[in-house]
């Protein structure tokens, strides 16, 4: 019964894999967003980031 | 036979022949129908020549203690395993391992036409024993039978306490026998010499609850206590063959990771140097760069930076932005690298380069918006980015491989566990075969 669950379960894992790659999927935290200005390219700073209040490293050990 | 006593097979009814003990004069019930060699009287324990018209007493014995009643009354009658049987007879053994007691319990069923079986319980653990046919062969490690091999699992010295009712051989308080099980779960093979005759039995283990519904017995069995010796393993599966299946699941995966990453187009877009100028930067920092395509089906776009930081840092903020639709991927890379001496020696942290993988990107043109933060102390300092579309994202290969491997480790770890438990009760508990095999100096 669990051999034929995971043999089943198994060919999941893998076609899901195959499917997420073929998808383009990535394991990195993108923040999307719609409808941003085509002015942005005329005028970049008319656009903020949301990663633009990141508190910076400046340390060392 | 009692109302509401489900009848015994086939034709002719039986019936119990009636006697009266000539110790102490009460009433003797004898149930097999001449197949017993000895009869208890329960009235004063003297055990009886079933064979002896006259019931001539064979033994007496003193009743160590009160509370030894059978779970299973004796005459009662159920179908177990689709043959009615009747309990005629009923004894408690024991045996001592390390200083320590254990008891289990015997029953004796009965049917006319079948003849003689038994059940045997130990802490809620109930077997279905019968005589074997055959002679098992027995070796060191274990015993043949029927072409099944079953593994040595203890040899002890069992004593017979206490007996009640009807048994087909010479039954004696106090006898002592010397019995070696052998275990191929759910079976379990016996043998039990007596002077100088063996007696093999097989048994099959079965669960209390059959009992109680075989013999349509009032209430709960009792809890089984424990994992007994033929207690066929809740995971009921070839752990072997599931790791043989996780190594091909792997193999697969492996194949696929190389397949995705030849098919890949791997396509460099962009590849631009720039060079942050904190006077020139005074006002406005941020940028576009140049438009370029992604083409094909939705997939991946890498973007590498690399920086030549030396204890500073850069931080860019990233917009991957679709010029027709407005669509935006953001997202902020920091480099830092610092190094440096203390008195534990050299030291460094953080990198020069960075790469990120932006998931499902749709084909179209695209620009990248990027807004440079620099350390304060860092005047200028340049930075290379590079945009390469449709590689392979690695960490889902990680992730199915971990999704894979989970449910082998629990199942490989409760199959261990319970074997673990099954033979730390026998001869050869697992810590000895861990132990003792090499020597300590």
């Amino acid at each position: 019964m669990f051999r034929k669950f995971y043999l089943l379960y198994g060919f999941l894992v893998l076609g899901t894999a195959a499917f997420g790659q073929y998808r383009g999927w990535s394991l990195a935290t993108i923040n999307q967003l719609k409808n941003v200005p085509k002015s942005v390219r005329d005028n970049p700073g008319s656009y903020r980031s949301v990663y633009g209040f990141y508190h910076h490293y400046t340390g060392g050990k | 036979m009692s109302a509401g006593t489900p009848p015994l097979s086939g034709p002719p009814k039986p019936q119990a022949k009636a006697l009266n003990c000539p110790k102490c004069g009460a009433a003797i019930v004898l149930r097999s129908f001449g197949q017993a060699e000895t009869v208890v009287c329960a009235s004063c324990h003297s055990i009886l020549d079933a064979k002896d018209p006259n019931l001539a007493i064979l033994q007496q014995f003193e009743i160590k203690t009160s509370d030894i009643k059978p779970l299973i009354p004796l005459g009662t009658r159920g179908k177990l395993r689709g043959t009615d049987y009747e309990v005629i007879g009923f004894q408690r053994r024991s045996t001592q391992v390390d200083g320590i007691t254990y008891y289990w319990h015997e029953y004796v069923l009965f049917n006319p036409y079948k003849g003689i079986r038994y059940l045997s319980e130990y802490n809620g653990h109930w077997n279905d024993i019968s005589i074997c046919k055959t002679l098992p062969v027995a070796d060191f490690g274990g015993a043949n039978y029927l072409g099944e091999t079953y593994k040595h699992f203890q040899s002890a010295e069992a004593d017979t306490d206490f007996v009640l009712g009807e048994f087909p051989w010479q039954v004696r308080v106090g006898e002592k026998a010397a019995v070696t099980d052998y275990v191929h779960p759910p079976r379990v093979l016996s043998s039990e010499k007596l002077d100088k005759e063996v007696t093999w039995s097989i048994g099959e283990y079965m669960y209390g609850r059959e009992i109680w519904d075989s013999f349509k017995l009032p209430g709960a069995p009792p809890e089984p206590m424990g994992v007994y010796e033929n207690q066929p393993s809740p995971v009921a599966v070839n752990v072997n063959g599931i790791w043989v299946t996780f190594i091909a699941f792997t193999v697969f995966l492996l194949a696929l990771m190389a397949g995705f990453d030849m098919r890949a187009k791997k396509q460099p877009v962009l590849h631009e140097t720039y060079l942050y100028n904190r006077a020139d930067s005074k006002n406005e920092a941020s940028f576009v760069t140049n438009i370029f395509e992604l083409t094909g089906h939705i997939s991946t776009v890498e973007v590498k930076t690399y920086a030549p930081v030396s204890n500073h840092w850069i931080y860019l903020n990233y917009a991957l932005i679709n010029q027709d639709t407005g669509q935006a991927w953001d997202f902020g890379r920091e480099l830092s690298y610092y190094y440096g001496y203390d008195s534990d020696g050299s030291w460094s942290e953080g990198k020069q380069n960075d790469v990120v993988v932006i998931p499902s990107i749709p084909s179209g043109y695209y620009y990248l918006r990027i807004e440079p933060e620099v350390d304060p102390a860092l005047p200028s300092i340049p930075y290379t980015v590079d945009v390469t579309h449709d590689v392979p994202a690695f960490g889902i290969y990680g992730i199915a491989f971990v999704a894979l491997l989970v449910p082998v480790v629990i199942i490989s770890f409760r199959a261990y566990t319970f074997e673990r438990s099954r033979w730390s009760e026998s001869d050869h508990p697992p810590m000895q075969l861990t132990s003792g095999s090499g020597d300590d100096e």
